[in-house]
């Protein structure tokens, strides 16, 4: 608990000192807002020193066939749990480069780990079922959110200054399925940006 | 076009049957190639269809090895990573397996792995690929189409594709045709810029890529025709989807209709070759069957021609159609011509009475002999005349007299074989005779003429003949035919003339008669301008010695001639018809030359001649009568006793009128012609004039003087002075005072004399004569 208050209050000293929030909203070409699109804010453009905590779970569970959720942000060299729900069986795996792994056919209520050393993105299938298909964002900054359903993202305790922020979505048509944001700094208060973007349309048969 | 009935015939009947054979051929021909066309179209859609399955077929066979391996863990493993050898290797395997000509795999991020990417163009490979799912069709690799199947690699999300192709080459197209039952040409166009090539056989020509190029523009699905390379073809074109968006490709069958004929070609020829020996069959046919109608009518024609020239023809045609009934026709017609063309050709050369020939014969046979005389050979012609005919026809009737001349032709026939016999005139028959001595013949036709004139039996009786004979002569080269009749014809009428049994003509005494009319012309010239004149013969009055009287005779000077005959053309214009205007003449003068006498003091009676062709002319009467009272003339018309004779009525009235008029008439040359005591009984003339025949002769006691004196008496007695002619001695004048005679004219006293001469005659007139014991008893009648 106490590590928890200290956290709180450096927070709110470097939040009441000088910080900001950025708010992102992201529509797709036809208007609708797009879920699952990851937003990275790198102050003064580089990564963040030190070891980087989300408040959300490191896990992508398998249930009803499907990866839940469909995108997880984790930071780099964390260990992400795949546990089964399911009474089938999964054989996940991952050929994306820096975080190769291959989770061989385990059963329900099983929990595997694998630890994610590679900043970057981690496609992350199922050898047995080719509908499955799920997205692991490695990140190394501690500014990360991904939009929910209606399209939003925000990322609070933004230092104020000159900031680099991109979005990636794992069907962004564009090289690496990632854009840099027109944010540029962040002031005290809340930035708000919104966005179009064009995605590919997921494999029909997969 | 043709003049001959057989080249028409012919030329008609194989043209017609050509014509026939030709529209068969024709459309048998076009059923083939409509036969033909449809069931090659029929083939080219089924082949069409069987091809649509092929590929069908093909690209599924190839679509499931794609996605076979793109679903490969280790292979999407490998393609994940990188791990280029390999995926090399893996996609390599599957190659040889499946026998494809082509497999790679092309990642999102544009890599190629499994072919060498210089030979294909990748953005727009790359492009198809990320446009869609399961992207497929035609693609060009190294110059080459191919078919193309690609298949997503995703790992779990899309890495790549994997593509496998199969290349349309020769082969491949050679394993179509295979397909088909008929042989058909299969090739895969290809748009390659603004053209469409075969990659077979480089670019594809013109007409070909234009049609493929309208084909798939208007899509459509069916065969058409095409000429390719100088061949019709059946040309049916498949698009097939093209990989690229901007690409396209077809497939393009095509069958040549040459090819599609070929089994119908023994066919044709047959047909052709059956119309061609027919068509010879019937114009050989034709040829004969026209011949043998044709012959007849050319022997139609032919005859036809020489039955115009007048040859004797006959045409045998032994048919029994129409052509042999126009023969027969022709035959009789030629016969008919030919019977009627004698008979008028008998006609024309023969008397139609005696059967004799005419005198178109006679003249036809006289140019035959002329031609036909040799050297010092003569023609001679006699016109042998029956004398009195008329009067021995009136007698016997015409029958019979007919008959008199033909036994008569047949007579100088029998004596004179080598003579030609015809009828000249009614009463002539003419003998044409050639020879060589005229003057012998002229003695043997005399000596024959006594044989002739045996009386001839007609009709039982015997009728007695007389002949007279002209003859005519020529030489070749003389005279002519119509000439040598005319001559015989007016030796003739010499010979009767001169009283001659046979007389050969006198050219001489004929004259030239066609001169006389042109000498006519000229004397009534000659009245107007003075050549004509008269001169006066005073005459004398044996009791008182005075010139009592004058006769007027009318003379010619012919500008050329000089002084005409008074009787050669007074004669003439009797017989021309010039007499009245010569009376007219003469007396207009005489009573103008009364007057210029009496102007000298001289009254003397004038003695105009009158012709006899004028005293029965009533018109001349009146008009003489009326011009002589008008002019208060002295003028006593002097007429012979004949003029009386041949119409005696009218000229008995004439002179009646004369007398009532006061006008003395004379009869002229009293005696020397047929002297009618009746007629003179009946002209109530004051004078009568003794011919000069009488007085020229007369002596004391001769039988002249004896006639002289008696005439005297009997003109005293009926009432007429007596004129005595031709006094040319003082003892004929006295021995006519003697006798009693009134008047007397002749040389003695004077001869004739112009009007001035005689003025100064009658001025010095005087002559003694005796006196008369007796006064002449003078009785008006």
């Amino acid at each position: 608990m106490k590590f928890f208050a200290t956290l709180l209050i450096v927070a709110f000293f470097a939040t009441s000192a000088a910080a900001g929030s950025l708010t992102v909203t992201v529509r797709g070409a036809d208007g609708k807002p797009v879920a699952d699109a990851v937003v990275t804010v790198y102050p003064g453009g580089q990564p963040t020193k030190g070891p980087i905590k989300f408040p959300w779970p490191y896990r992508v569970a398998q249930q009803n066939i499907q990866f839940t959720p469909f995108v997880l942000i984790a930071p780099a060299g964390a260990e992400v749990a795949f546990p089964n729900f399911d009474k089938v069986r999964h054989h996940v795996y991952s050929f994306s480069a820096g975080n190769k792994f291959e989770l061989k056919l385990y059963g329900k209520e099983e929990n595997r780990t694998v630890k994610l050393p590679t900043a970057g993105v981690a496609a992350i299938g199922c050898n047995i079922h080719d509908q499955m298909v799920g997205f692991i964002r490695v990140v190394d900054t501690a500014y990360a959110a991904k939009t929910d359903a209606s399209g939003v993202a925000t990322i609070n305790d933004i230092p104020s200054g000159a900031v680099v922020a991109r979005l990636w979505h794992p069907y962004l048509r564009a090289l690496k399925n990632e854009k840099t944001l027109a944010t540029t700094a962040i002031s005290g208060g809340a930035s708000r940006e919104s966005i179009a973007v064009e995605l590919r349309a997921p494999a029909a048969d997969h | 076009m043709f003049s001959r009935l057989q080249t028409k015939l012919t030329v008609l009947y194989a043209g017609l049957f050509a014509l026939a054979l030709s529209l068969v051929a024709v459309t048998v021909y076009l059923a083939i190639v409509g036969n033909a066309q449809q069931a090659v179209r029929k083939e080219l859609t089924a082949t069409g269809t069987v091809f649509d399955r092929v590929w069908a077929l093909r690209t599924q066979r190839l679509h499931d090895g794609a996605d076979l391996l793109s679903r490969d863990f280790g292979f999407r493993a490998a393609v994940a990573t990188h791990d280029g050898p390999t995926v090399e290797s893996a996609i390599s395997n599957l190659r040889q397996r499946l026998g494809l000509d082509l497999a790679f795999t092309v990642g999102v991020d544009g890599e190629v792995v499994g072919v060498d990417p210089a030979q294909l163009d990748l953005e727009k490979l790359w492009t198809a690929l990320d446009s869609g799912d399961d992207a497929q069709g035609v693609f060009i690799v190294n110059g080459a189409p191919y078919q193309v199947i690609s298949a997503p690699i995703m790992a779990p999300s899309l890495t790549g594709w994997v593509v496998f192709a199969a290349k349309l080459d020769k082969r491949e197209m050679r394993a179509l045709e295979q397909l088909s039952a008929i042989g058909l040409n299969a090739e895969v166009f290809d748009r390659r810029g603004d053209g469409w090539i075969t990659s077979d056989s480089g670019p594809g020509n013109n007409s070909m890529a234009a049609f493929v190029e309208g084909a798939i523009r208007d899509k459509t699905g069916k065969p058409a025709l095409l000429k390719v390379d100088g061949e019709d073809s059946l040309v049916l074109v498949k698009p097939l989807k093209s990989l690229a968006q901007d690409g396209a490709a077809a497939l393009v069958l095509r069958y040549p209709m040459a090819e599609a004929m070929a089994p119908y070609r023994p066919l044709m020829a047959g047909v052709i070759l059956v119309g061609l020996i027919g068509a010879a069959l019937v114009a050989a046919a034709s040829w004969a069957l026209s011949r043998g109608l044709a012959r007849p009518i050319i022997a139609l024609d032919d005859a036809a021609r020489r039955l115009q020239r007048g040859e004797d023809v006959r045409v045998e045609i032994q048919t029994h159609d129409e052509i042999g009934r126009l023969a027969d026709s022709f035959n009789l017609m030629a016969a008919e011509i030919r019977q009627r063309e004698a008979k008028i050709t008998h006609q024309a050369l023969h008397d139609e009475e005696t059967g004799l020939p005419n005198r178109r014969a006679l003249e036809r046979e006289i140019t035959a002999r002329l031609s036909a005389a040799g050297p010092g050979e003569h023609v001679v012609v006699s016109a042998t005349g029956l004398d009195r005919f008329t009067f021995v026809r009136s007698a016997i009737g015409y029958d019979l007299a007919t008959q008199l001349i033909t036994q008569l032709a047949a007579r100088i026939s029998l004596i004179a074989p080598d003579t030609f016999i015809g009828r000249l005139t009614t009463s002539t028959l003419c003998v044409v005779s050639t020879q060589d001595d005229i003057e012998a013949t002229l003695g043997r036709i005399e000596a024959l003429l006594a044989g002739l004139e045996a009386p001839i039996r007609v009709g039982g009786e015997m009728v007695d003949i007389n002949m007279t004979v002209g003859i005519a002569t020529t030489e070749p080269g003389g005279l002519d035919a119509p000439g040598l009749i005319e001559q015989s014809m007016i030796g003739l009428d010499q010979a009767r003339a001169a009283r001659r049994k046979v007389m050969r003509f006198d050219p001489a005494a004929y004259g030239d008669p066609s001169g006389n009319l042109s000498l006519m012309s000229q004397m009534l010239d000659g009245v107007g301008n003075g050549a004509l004149f008269l001169n006066h013969q005073p005459k004398l009055d044996l009791r008182s010695g005075k010139i009592t009287g004058v006769e007027a005779l009318v003379r010619w000077k012919h500008p050329t001639r000089g002084m005409m005959r008074p009787d050669l053309f007074v004669e003439m214009a009797e017989e021309t018809g010039y007499i009245r205007a010569l009376t007219d003449f003469v007396l207009t003068q005489a009573i103008a030359d009364q007057k210029t006498l009496r102007a000298a003091g001289h009254d003397v009676l004038m003695s105009v001649n009158v012709s006899g062709r004028l005293i029965d002319d009533a018109d001349f009467a009146e008009r003489a009568i009326a011009q002589v009272t008008r002019e208060d003339a002295r003028v006593c018309f002097e007429i012979t006793e004949t003029a009386v004779i041949g119409n005696p009525d009218v000229a008995l009235g004439v002179l009646d009128r004369l007398a009532a008029a006061g006008i003395p008439v004379s009869i002229d040359d009293y005696g020397s012609g047929l002297s009618s005591l009746a007629y003179l009984k009946q002209i109530r003339a004051d004078e009568l004039k003794i011919d000069k025949a009488f007085v020229l002769t007369l002596e004391a006691g001769s039988k002249d003087a004896l006639l002289v004196k008696s005439t005297v008496d009997l003109a005293h007695s009926l009432g007429m002075k007596v004129t005595a002619e031709g006094v040319e001695t003082r003892e004929a004048l006295g021995v006519l005072q003697l006798m009693g005679c009134d008047i007397a004219q002749g040389y003695f006293i004077a001869r004739p004399m112009g009007v001035e001469p005689l003025t100064n005659f009658l001025e010095s007139w005087s002559i003694e004569l005796p006196e008369t014991m007796e006064e002449p008893k003078v009785h008006s009648a």
